[in-house]
């Protein structure tokens, strides 16, 4: 048993953003539901109308356009599992998924929903940020890109506003000579909620030279954050032992962690040294 | 139909159906108010899985879909996958069912059969698109659905053996591997193949070279409600509508402490479609304890069905019956209370400090030892002669553990139906462990005469001892009676955290003396029992963990010292492990610390002290459960051939403190570890149950037991227990449980009890009936005597080779000779209550810079005595196993400071899933237990009781580091490895 609410099934994307526009700030999307529903059984939202997004086909789809990927804010977890396109060009985000809670979850939980629900210990956002990713935001008044790293505010915050829809993620194709990481800390293989989440993607040049460096981490501070000291540090150098540890003490430095059941805030900062520093080596290794 | 109802048009399974819903409903309302009961409801919130069904070919949880989203598609429910004309008539059999369903019945893969459904619609879908996956893949693909009950081995083997016989293949029928184990048996030989591949395999087992084969007992007979379940038939209490049927349901209180000043009920009772509220002014104080125990139940009563106080966030406060699920849920929101809120205190130590917020402190309530100090029960006991058995100790060893207050989570929650029948008396039917009880405690709580109450105990989706408690039974009665109407209620999943029952937290102190020469001349323990808002349970829980944790090693000195305290969290309640297995994590790892810091073999050390054949129990008089026990004697002991067949199967020697061995990358380190255990078969000299066994006219026979089957199988060992007499196929018996009105009385499910005192009355049951059949033979032969006769084969036979069919001799005696029916009960108790022993192996990686652990593999071998069915006992080790990783490792209810609790959920409460689970494998030691039916003992509750040390063990073994309270989550994990300080406990040398 749900509360009442008033659900809505547009059959396009003009038609969603014209009865999103019309109830804001009632009106709330719905796609998956793995969030909206349970937040709407405990009653801690209680929207009146709801807009099925899930099936919009303008959500859908993962393509190559212009040295960029982009994927469709409806795509599901399961299928961003099974796309080729991601499994060559970010396969950094399919680690993520493979551990994304369960298979059932999976296949109905959405990247836009994901993103935009905004929590600090969600499992797409650091893969994304260390691709350099953008959101689209579609509304009536049309579409804007806003970078990820703009676009994550805080704990259930982000720039989305009432009545815009998160229609497509883009990323650029990663250069050659570039590797990912992603790795995430639970009380067992996959928990829900991860203790802590890291990801990070390294390009060096042909002589070991690192040219461009990311480090995202999950569930240390109020949303996703980059450990921009960390990545500076690492530019223009060879990835040696030293400089990854460096690296890794800077990003524990960066991080603004709170105790709560998963872990206490000296525990994560801590775990957060140990998993850069241990994906840095790991990538180090990869990059051809 | 309201504004708010709509019809719609969908697919279900291959027919199209027209609902009409609620905008609100969910895809599992409709399904389950159209009669789809096979789609069960566990949780509501996503983390279950139990509401699984297919939408167009893909498995969907329907609690987290509209009902509306499902118009114009297709859904496939279980009820779709078999033929069930082909699997009913003309004979029941497996024709006719699904490969799955065939399969998971086969392999022992259904228990309590409530997360059965789910699991084969998803397996369903996995072999549609993967017809050969691999173990992982299978693995993965179940991860959405939770069991609590089989660790998830069958399941696997299930849907592989599914696989095969959907590609058409033709796979050897599943059975247990048998062998002889002598003295002289080279073990590398006979465990070789089984071991060494870590397989999740068929059960072994052993058994000693003078053990009689028997036809019935001892073979794995597929599970006697095994179709039912598989087919998804409505057999839960849920799974009925009744005409008028009202839905209650359960205001609980926010504060942890707190007086309710006001309570105002009138909008809610104003509200169209609400047909009763009460509060705490509405129905009579009469003080109960809620624990389903045997008469007269331990003191304190310290409970009243609505209470002008709440004592824990969750506490009861009113109750409503409505027209629908949503209208009560509604006037819970119309109920105004205003609170005086009091004081509380969540820590038991702080608890017990003068001045602490007194939790008890209505003057209603007798019995309490120490009021002011929040003390309910004080526990003294001791044996043998305190000063010449510490003279003799050369070391003393002192050390304190701390276990977490851990939840059942059966997937079916608490659910209650309560209704007046045609002769006014009222039925109650619920989702119990303990009928009979229930029906006694019942009675003075509503004013009815225990002759006027009913209880129907349907199948069980798990209970774990949750289900030993009175939890809904007397608030739906209650409901009844203010309505005249039939009502029903359910928990939430987050009432089920913070409103039923759990697992009591302990502190222990554990004092150990030994000699230099490695033997345990002294035993102490000091206990704290945090039994938390309500005293239920508290008293036999601490009981049984002093009993049981000084039991297993007996030193010749034994003392026991508990204090039981309130505190203002969520009552804990009875759970298999009943304070045995916190008491045992305590003295395994102590023992365990002393071997290391001596330098001594863990295992010698163990085995010196261990609890020998014919010795007698030091503390059994004086502990037994909530009064005085009987004195006891080991009659059979297979301890010494589980550690042995153990230490082989796994390797130990090679393994254990092996640098090579342990290393991993990137700081990951590994260790293995072992713990040894016991337990116990019932209660002695207090538990009672009694069967009935009746002849039919074609030699069939009815079974009636009051015995509880809660998805352990228990029903088909009775069965088979009363064929191995009666000479039949276990087929041949129909069982009924239980019912007040129809079975005969038993205590109920729980002290693992069932197989041993349950099995027992049925096996004296069967032989009244064998002997009436024999008389009657020879009535109908002619014959003056009846001696020397014999069954087997639907056959009796006499010494000089004639026979008559048992259906003969029941058409004979019921219609035709001496007309009369054939029919037996029989009681019994023992005064005795011998422990099965087992031994447990636990493998484990430490990532020593995260903290995080993974478990690899954990091996248990049990002597059980003689095991009734491979099948439903292995089941019961795996599916224990699972619930004991899950206490050791990452379950735990966690409070903030204001006693909430922020975790009631099963996602962040965190359950196995199938593809976290490590490698589990289940070897049976046989021997003869002479007070056991046919030499049984009891199996369900011993798995529990030792992979928390054994855990610890391989922690240690692969860090150097103990730790010494659970569970060992990362952070704990880290934290030990990063201080210095080892040890923090008190070394006397
Ligand atoms: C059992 C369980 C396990 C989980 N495990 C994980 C896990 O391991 N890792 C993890 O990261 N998360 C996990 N989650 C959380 C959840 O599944 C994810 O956050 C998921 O990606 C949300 O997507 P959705 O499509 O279900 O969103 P919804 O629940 O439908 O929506 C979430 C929010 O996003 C908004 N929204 C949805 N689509 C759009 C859009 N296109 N434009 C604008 N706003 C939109 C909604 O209005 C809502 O506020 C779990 C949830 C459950 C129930
Ligand atoms: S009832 Fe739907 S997931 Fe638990
Ligand atoms: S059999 Fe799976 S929950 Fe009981």
């Amino acid at each position: 048993m749900l509360p009442e609410f008033n659900l809505l099934t547009p059959q396009t994307l003009a038609e969603a953003l014209d009865m999103l526009a019309e109830s804001a700030p009632d009106a709330v999307p719905l796609a998956g539901g793995t969030n909206l529903i349970v937040d709407l059984r405990d009653r801690r939202q209680c929207p009146a109308v709801l807009v099925n997004v899930a099936e919009l086909a303008e959500l859908r789809g993962i393509r190559q356009e212009n040295g960029h990927v982009v994927m469709g804010g409806g795509t599901t977890i399961a299928e961003m599992l099974n796309d080729p396109l991601i499994a060559q060009h970010a396969p950094v985000l399919q680690d993520a998924a493979r551990i994304f809670a369960n298979p059932l979850v999976r296949h109905r939980a959405t990247v836009a929903g994901n993103l935009v629900y905004g929590s600090p210990a969600a499992n797409t956002p650091p893969p994304l940020l260390v691709l350099d990713a953008e959101v689209e935001l579609a509304s009536q008044a049309g579409v804007r890109r806003v970078p990820l790293d703009d676009f994550l505010v805080g704990v259930r915050e982000t720039a989305c506003r009432p009545a815009e829809l998160l229609t497509a993620v883009r990323w650029p194709t990663p250069a050659q000579h570039s590797a990912a990481a992603f790795r995430k800390v639970g009380l067992r293989k996959s928990d829900a909620i991860a203790v802590l989440n890291v990801a990070v993607r390294v390009t060096q040049r042909a002589d070991g030279v690192c040219e461009q460096t990311r480090i995202a981490l999950g569930s240390v501070a109020p949303r996703v954050i980059r450990a921009r000291a960390a990545e500076e540090s690492l530019l223009g150098q060879p990835l040696t032992e030293t400089a990854i540890a460096e690296a890794a003490r800077l990003a524990a430095e960066a991080t603004r962690c709170i105790s709560d059941i998963r872990g206490s805030a000296d525990y994560r900062r801590r775990v957060t040294e140990v998993l850069v520093r241990r994906l840095l080596t790991q990538v180090a290794g990869e990059v051809k | 139909m309201n504004q708010n109802s709509l019809s719609i048009t969908l697919t279900i399974n291959g027919t199209e159906k027209t609902l009409t819903v609620q905008r609100s409903d969910t895809l599992l309302d409709a399904l389950r108010r159209a009669s789809y009961f096979s789609v069960k409801f566990g949780c509501g919130t996503g983390d279950c899985g139990a509401c699984t069904v297919l939408l167009d070919g893909e498995p969907v949880r329907s609690c987290q879909i509209r009902a509306t989203e499902a118009a114009g598609r297709a859904v496939t429910t279980v009820e779709a996958l078999a033929d069930k004309e082909q699997v009913f008539l003309p004979s029941p059999g497996l024709a006719g069912l699904h490969p799955l369903q065939r399969a998971f019945i086969e392999t022992g893969a259904i228990q309590c059969g409530y997360c059965t459904p789910a699991q084969l619609l998803t397996a369903k879908a996995l072999l549609d698109r993967q017809p050969n996956p691999s173990e992982a893949e299978i693995r993965e693909a179940l991860g959405g659905v939770l069991c609590r009950c089989t660790g998830y081995v069958k399941i696997v083997q299930a849907v592989q053996r599914a696989a095969a016989l959907l590609r058409g293949e033709d796979p050897a029928p599943f059975a247990p591997i048998e062998a002889t184990l002598a003295p002289d048996t080279p073990l590398a030989e006979l465990l070789g193949e089984y071991s060494r591949v870590g397989a999740d395999g068929a059960p072994l087992i052993l058994s000693p070279p003078e053990m009689e084969h028997l036809n019935v007992v001892g073979q794995g007979e597929p599970k006697v409600d095994g179709v039912k379940l598989a087919l998804g038939q409505p057999a839960f209490t849920d799974d009925i509508q009744m005409e008028g049927m009202l839905y209650g349901a359960l205001l609980t209180s926010p504060h942890a402490h707190a007086r309710i000043k006001q309570i105002d009920a009138s909008q809610a009772r104003a509200l169209p479609g609400v047909h009763a509220v009460l509060t705490h002014r509405d129905i009579p104080r009469v003080k109960y304890a809620s624990g389903g125990q045997s008469y007269p139940q331990p003191p304190p009563f310290d409970q009243v069905c609505l209470d002008d106080t709440v004592r824990h966030v969750g506490d009861r406060v009113a109750v409503v019956a409505a027209e629908t699920p949503a209208l009560a849920q509604q006037a819970l929101r119309l109920i105004e209370v205003e609170y005086e809120v009091l004081p509380h205190v969540l820590d038991p130590q702080a608890a017990m400090q003068d001045g602490a917020p007194i939790v008890h402190d209505e003057p209603d309530t007798e019995g309490i030892y120490d009021r002011q100090r929040n003390i309910v029960h004080h526990i003294e006991a001791e044996g043998g002669d305190r000063e010449a058995q510490w003279a003799k100790a050369d070391y003393t060893f002192e050390q304190e553990y701390r276990t977490s207050q851990q939840q059942q989570a059966h997937i079916e929650p608490h659910v209650c139906i309560t209704y007046w029948d045609e002769d006014g008396r009222l039925v109650v039917r619920t989702s119990t462990q303990v009928p009979f009880h229930i029906r006694r405690m019942l009675a003075p709580l509503i004013g009815l005469p225990v002759k006027q109450i009913r209880v129907v105990k349907p199948r069980i989706g798990g209970g774990f001892g949750n289900k030993q408690e009175m939890i809904l039974e007397d608030l739906c009665a209650h409901l009844t009676i203010a309505t005249g109407r039939p009502v029903r209620m359910e928990y939430t999943r987050a009432q089920e955290f913070t409103s039923s029952r759990s697992r009591h937290p302990q502190i222990m102190r554990y004092k150990i003396g030994v000699t230099a020469e490695m033997e345990v001349v002294a035993t102490e323990l000091y206990l704290i029992g945090d039994t938390c808002a309500y005293g239920t349970h508290g008293l036999t829980v601490q009981m049984v963990g002093g009993q049981k944790g000084l039991t297993l090693y007996n030193a010749p000195y034994s003392k026991f010292v508990c204090d039981v305290v309130y505190t203002n969290k969520p009552t804990p309640g009875a759970f298999r492990g009943y304070g045995s297995m916190q008491c045992h994590f305590g003295i395994e790892m102590l023992m365990s610390e002393i071997a290391d810091r001596m330098g001594w073999d863990v295992i010698e050390f163990k085995r010196r002290n261990w609890i020998k054949q014919g010795e007698e129990l030091l503390l059994a008089k004086a502990l037994g459960e909530g009064r005085e026990g009987f004195q006891q004697i080991i009659r059979s002991n297979g301890l010494e051939d589980c550690v042995r067949v153990g230490l082989e199967a796994t390797d130990w020697y090679h393994k254990r403190g092996n640098e090579t061995w342990r290393q991993g990358e990137n700081g990951m380190r590994r260790g293995i570890g072992m713990s040894v255990m016991l337990h116990g078969s019932g209660i002695a000299g207090l538990d009672m149950a009694a069967a009935t066994i009746k002849m039919n006219d074609d030699g069939s026979f009815n079974l009636l037991v009051g015995a509880t089957d809660l998805g352990t199988g228990s029903d088909t060992i009775l069965a088979q227990i009363a064929a191995e007499v009666l000479g039949i196929p276990a087929t041949d018996l129909v069982v009924y449980s239980s019912d007040t009105d129809f079975t005969p009385f038993d205590k109920g499910a729980y002290a693992s009890s069932t197989t041993y005192i349950s099995g027992e009355a049925v096996r004296k049951a069967a032989l009244k009936v064998a002997a009436q059949i024999k008389d009657h033979a020879a009535t109908m032969l002619g014959s003056d005597t009846s001696e020397d006769m014999t069954l087997r084969d639907r056959q009796v036979f006499t010494p000089d080779g004639s026979s008559l069919t048992l259906e003969q001799v029941a058409l004979s005696s019921l219609h035709q000779q001496d007309q009369h029916q054939i029919i037996a009960s029989a009681s019994h108790i023992s005064y005795e209550c011998p422990p099965p022993f087992g031994a447990q192996f636990v493998e484990l990686a430490v990532d020593t810079e995260t903290g995080q652990v993974t478990v690899e593999r954990v091996l248990m071998v049990a002597d059980a005595g003689r095991v009734i069915n491979p099948i439903t006992a292995s089941g019961q080790v795996e599916g224990g196993l699972q619930q004991a990783i899950g206490f050791a490792h990452c379950e735990e209810m966690v409070y903030d400071e204001s006693g909430r609790l922020v975790n009631p959920r099963l996602g962040p409460y965190r359950v196995y899933r199938c593809h976290e689970m490590p490698h589990l494998e289940a070897i049976f030691v046989q021997t003869e237990e002479p007070t056991g039916p046919f030499g049984a003992k009891s199996i369900s509750e011993l798995p529990l009781d030792g992979i928390a040390p054994a855990m610890a063990d391989a922690i240690h073994d692969a860090t150097g580091v103990w730790i010494r309270e659970v569970p060992f989550t990362p952070e704990r994990v880290w934290r030990a490895l990063r201080s210095a300080d080892t040890y923090s406990g008190v070394w006397q040398i």
